[in-house]
């Protein structure tokens, strides 16, 4: 015999789950299980958990059926309402892509033209200004400016397009 | 992370669609239910060690057998399912530290007579927990599965996810650190 069970350990595990062990079951049994090592310790740990798992199962409060099966149900609903998002969500952000792809292209368009509507339009606006001083500083100020106000500008484009994607479930 | 909210019409639309997403009926539920919850929720408590935790693992083992697409041949194979989904869960969380029951959480027998009885069965209990709470969590699962619900190894091996051979070893071993652990006069 494997000295890792005994055959008749799943007679003294149905007794003490029974309850009938050791007065109310086969007095052989009993009678093994003192000489039997794995039987005793079947017996012994079998009478603890039993005691345990009964005690528990008075205890123990558990939810309504209809309470649980109310929450499920109510997730099911959810994760479908969820599923059905989602693609919504794909063609937002298909759609804010494309729009920034339009800026930019449409910046790389015009850059090159920029200069010259800039000069064409300075000199339009110089014709009004009383002092060529005060028109050649505001030239320089302007010219700088340029660069900074089309980063800002595309800054503030991209930035609620990335908070979207930041707070996006997807 | 952005959050859908039913509102309450959507909340009883739920309740009537439940009954064609999930894999059976409310009525068949609530029987199927009163029948499995404790011991369920008691074995999620004993693997565990954390009442909290074992109440949201019961609700999630629920909710998972539901939406399941599994057959089943019987109630008997219905029911050690829903015990490997919990098994599941736990191994789940097992990197969390097992917790140790609070004496509180036993209920106090108020009947003074019984007090000695009660206070020693306590004494028992608490000891077995402690005992329990050093052991690995697959051996907690084998233990209560084998002696509290009397499950036979092939039962213990479909819902635990291991060979029937070598179940009898584990088991074998996993008794014999407890028996050890709670010593000849079943104190840890």
């Amino acid at each position: 015999m494997n000295p890792l069970d005994c055959p008749r350990e799943t007679a003294v595990v149905n007794a003490v789950l029974s309850g009938s062990w050791p007065h109310a079951c086969d007095e052989s049994l009993v009678a093994h299980a003192d000489v039997c090592a794995t039987c005793r310790e079947v017996a012994s740990v079998s009478i603890l958990l039993r005691e345990d798992s009964e005690s528990s199962r008075i205890e123990t409060h558990i939810p309504a059926a209809g309470q649980v099966w109310w929450r499920a149900a109510v997730r099911a609903r959810l994760e479908s309402t969820h599923a059905a998002a989602r693609p919504m969500t794909w063609m937002h952000a298909i759609t804010a892509s494309i729009v920034i792809g339009a800026v930019l292209a449409a910046l790389t368009a015009l850059w090159p033209v920029l200069p010259g509507v800039f000069t064409t339009a300075w000199s339009a606006a110089r014709e009004f200004l009383p002092n060529p001083q005060v028109a050649i500083a505001i030239g320089n100020g302007l010219r700088t400016s340029l660069l900074l106000g089309l980063i800002g500008a595309v800054l503030m484009l991209l930035a609620p397009l990335a908070l979207y994607f930041v707070f996006s479930d997807d | 992370m952005r959050d859908i909210a039913l509102t309450d019409m959507e909340r009883l639309g739920a309740l009537d669609e439940a009954d064609r997403t999930f894999q059976m009926t409310e009525e068949a539920f609530r029987s199927f239910y009163e029948l499995t919850a404790r011991p369920v929720r008691v074995y999620l408590a004993r693997l565990t060690g954390d009442d909290r935790l074992a109440d949201d693992l019961l609700q999630e083992t629920y909710y998972r057998f539901l939406r399941t697409n599994a057959t089943f041949d019987s109630d008997e194979h219905r029911k050690n399912y829903l015990f490997r989904i919990a098994t599941n869960l736990v191994h789940d969380h097992r990197r969390k530290p097992f917790m140790e029951v609070p004496a509180a959480a036993i209920a106090e027998v108020p009947d003074a007579a019984a007090a000695a009885q009660a206070a020693e069965r306590t004494a028992r209990r608490l000891d077995l927990h402690r005992a329990l709470k050093r052991l690995k969590p697959r051996e907690r699962s084998l233990l209560w599965l084998a002696y509290a619900q009397g499950w036979s190894h092939e039962e213990i091996a479909g819902a635990i996810g291991v060979k029937t051979g070598s179940l009898k070893q584990m088991l074998h071993r996993a008794r014999h650190r407890l028996a050890t652990l709670l010593g000849p006069g079943g104190r840890s």
